[in-house]
């Protein structure tokens, strides 16, 4: 159940003509397409430490899946006339994948699942979802199909990740405070209202957050239904509801 | 994504958990608060504007874990889960949404293992007169913990006459909002002991049915929907209304009328006049025993001048639960009776549960209504 579903809405979701937001949807675009290609990244990477060839393969059938993700937003750039840029080097980006490459290094498998498949993919699904509710035709069912994939494919790692806290629960609620701490600290940096340390460096001009309620959206409503998803999802894990409560008030806004 | 009803945090309590409370903040300045201590003193307050986006987002779940400590010695474990409804999202035009975040959170309430749940504020509005609402269960019982909550309203009004030389048998009572189940409780309770009754709410058929039970136990009874067409002035005053936020205006006051807001949210206007009047929080006790909050929220939760005070609805679910009385004590609207007043009233005070101090936004009054001049009725 998605709360607040009417809630802090901005309004009338899309214009008509994409054109006249056309700079605003390039620079929606080029995020998804750098989330992606982090994606892809972070999944060719994990393959290379999965120590079992199945989870191994699997990897790398999501870094295949991710690319495939990037081509198709990149292709409803190309629709439009945009050009999507990308840069898995940009501030916040680069952070995250740093963060996960630390579970590589540390050869951490559940480390990186967590990161990828709860926080990421969090962000992802739950953001892709709203921006597939008012996205302009095929750029709206893009986005909505991408966000029931990726939904799909986190079911098998949740089932891994149960049973890894079954294990020793203390143990792998300390690891997902660590690692909340890390990574989903970045996301809210990502998603405040006001970039403190300057520009992303993935948008092509002036910060797409002012322009995102030009087209339905805002940072707000992105950052409470990724906020929501993650939560649920740990919540899936069994993880306290009040603990996980605590850890999301504790961050930047 | 299978089962997203937030967990619990067992480890850290070594003790079953027996009561649940499940509450809504009544103010933005109350949820910035409770949030504020959930985040810690080492990280600077989020603005209220960055709140109000927040808060909406965050499905329901327990926010503290409380340990209560009767005077009988008596100690019983429980949550405190908040189902995060958005304080200016109380109204009519939600109420799907608020039932979806209630059921969750007595989703969290049953899967705690909870035995005793008290809907308290909205959530017991909610569900009231519609039990089907409620998630199955089969070893968790709900209560809406109305009955103390109108056992705390009747010994204030009552305590208050005292205090005041005021003799309610010669007095007008008007309910404001006397078809809910707290309202019509105060009715049924308070009605042999005064004059005359006004009762007033939205709907004319509930208040012609209370109307006609009340005076068929030989009440002078007028019903009104509009609180201008009131036909004489009123002496004693309880508002009990479902107010989405505190907006009520009276009228037509005795001089130093008595008027007890137990609404919650609270139902009287800042701006409004009460010419003399003393008006003090109802529907409020204390508790002598020990309420350890852990975290210790329990000083935002519950906005109160005075220690250990909190909700008779919140209070009644820790009674219940300290007499291992898991049932449906208080089952909405109409089931409130004197008989069953008395009864938990003697329960809560059996555990050192009693009647809140005296207080308004202004602050304690119980001293200054016991210097100052009274005045007969």
């Amino acid at each position: 159940m998605e709360y607040a579903t009417s809630l802090n809405r901005v309004g009338s979701p899309a214009v008509e003509d994409p054109s006249v937001t056309a700079s605003v949807w390039q620079d929606v675009l080029a995020q998804a397409v750098t989330g992606e290609l982090i994606a892809v990244l972070n999944y060719t990477s994990l393959s290379e430490i999965c120590d079992d060839p199945a989870e191994a393969a699997e990897a790398i059938e999501h870094a295949d899946g991710e690319r495939g993700h990037a081509v198709a937003f990149t292709a409803e750039g190309k629709k439009l006339g945009l050009e999507v840029a990308s840069n898995v080097n940009g501030k916040y980006w680069s952070r995250l994948r740093a963060s996960f490459l630390r579970q590589i290094e540390a050869r951490d498998f559940i480390g990186c699942l967590i990161i990828q498949e709860i926080m990421l993919e969090s962000f992802a699904v739950a953001s892709y979802r709203r921006i597939g509710e008012v996205a302009p035709g095929s750029m709206g069912r893009t986005f909505a199909a991408i966000a029931a994939e990726e939904e799909e494919h986190i079911d098998h790692s949740l089932a891994i990740l149960r049973a890894e806290r079954a294990i020793d629960p203390a143990k792998f609620d300390d690891k997902m405070k660590s690692l909340h701490l890390d990574v989903m600290t970045t996301l809210a940096e990502m998603l405040a209202r006001e970039d403190k340390d300057g520009h992303c460096e993935v948008c092509h001009g002036a910060c797409v957050k002012d322009g995102l309620q030009r087209v339905g959206l805002s940072t707000a409503e992105l950052r409470g239904v990724s906020l929501q998803h993650y939560v649920n999802t740990l919540d899936s894990l069994g993880l306290p509801g009040e603990m996980t409560l605590a850890w999301v008030t504790q961050l930047p806004v | 994504m299978g089962d997203t009803t937030a967990g619990l945090n067992n480890s850290a309590k070594s003790q079953p958990v027996e009561f649940a409370l499940i509450a809504h903040q009544e103010s933005w300045k109350a949820a910035t608060d409770v949030l504020a201590v959930l985040r810690g003193p080492d990280l600077p307050p989020v603005p209220e504007d960055e709140i109000r986006n927040i808060f909406p987002w965050i499905p329901p779940r327990p926010i503290c874990h409380i340990d209560y400590h009767s005077v009988m010695g008596h100690s019983s474990h429980g949550i405190y889960i908040d189902s995060f409804i958005p304080p200016d999202r109380l109204g009519p035009a939600h109420k799907a949404e608020n039932v979806a975040r209630v059921r969750a959170a007595a989703v969290c309430a049953i899967n705690s293992g909870a035995r005793i749940v008290s809907l308290g504020g909205f959530s017991s509005i909610l569900i009231e007169g519609d039990v089907q609402l409620l998630p199955e269960q089969k070893e968790t019982a709900f209560t809406t913990g109305n009955t103390l909550t109108v056992a705390f309203i009747v010994q204030g009004i009552r305590k208050m006459c005292e205090l005041q030389d005021r003799a309610m048998r010669n007095a007008t009572l008007l309910i404001v909002g006397a078809t809910g189940d707290v309202g019509s409780g105060c009715a049924r309770c308070l009605a042999p002991l005064v004059k005359r009754v006004v009762l007033n709410a939205r709907s004319m058929e509930r208040l012609t049915t209370l109307g006609q039970a009340l005076t068929a136990e030989g009440t002078d009874v007028e019903i009104v929907t509009d609180l201008q067409q009131i036909s004489m002035q009123v002496d004693i005053v309880i508002c009990v209304a479902s107010l989405e936020s505190p907006s009520l205006l009276l009228g037509r006051l005795a001089p130093h009328a008595i008027v007890c807001d137990a609404g919650y949210p609270k139902n009287l206007s800042p701006s409004g006049e009460l010419a003399g009047a003393v008006m003090f929080y109802g529907g409020l006790g204390q508790s002598v025993g020990d309420m350890i909050f852990q975290p210790d929220v329990h000083r935002v939760l519950h906005h109160h001048p005075f220690p250990n005070v909190a909700q008779g609805c919140m209070l009644e679910g820790m009674v219940l639960a300290l007499e291992h009385r898991f049932e449906p004590y208080s089952r909405g609207r109409g089931f409130i009776t004197p008989e069953r007043v008395a009864e938990i009233e003697m329960l809560a005070a059996k555990h050192g549960v009693h009647l809140a101090p005296f207080y308004n936004a202004e602050g304690p009054i119980e001293d200054v209504i016991s210097s100052g001049e009274r005045h007969k009725a």
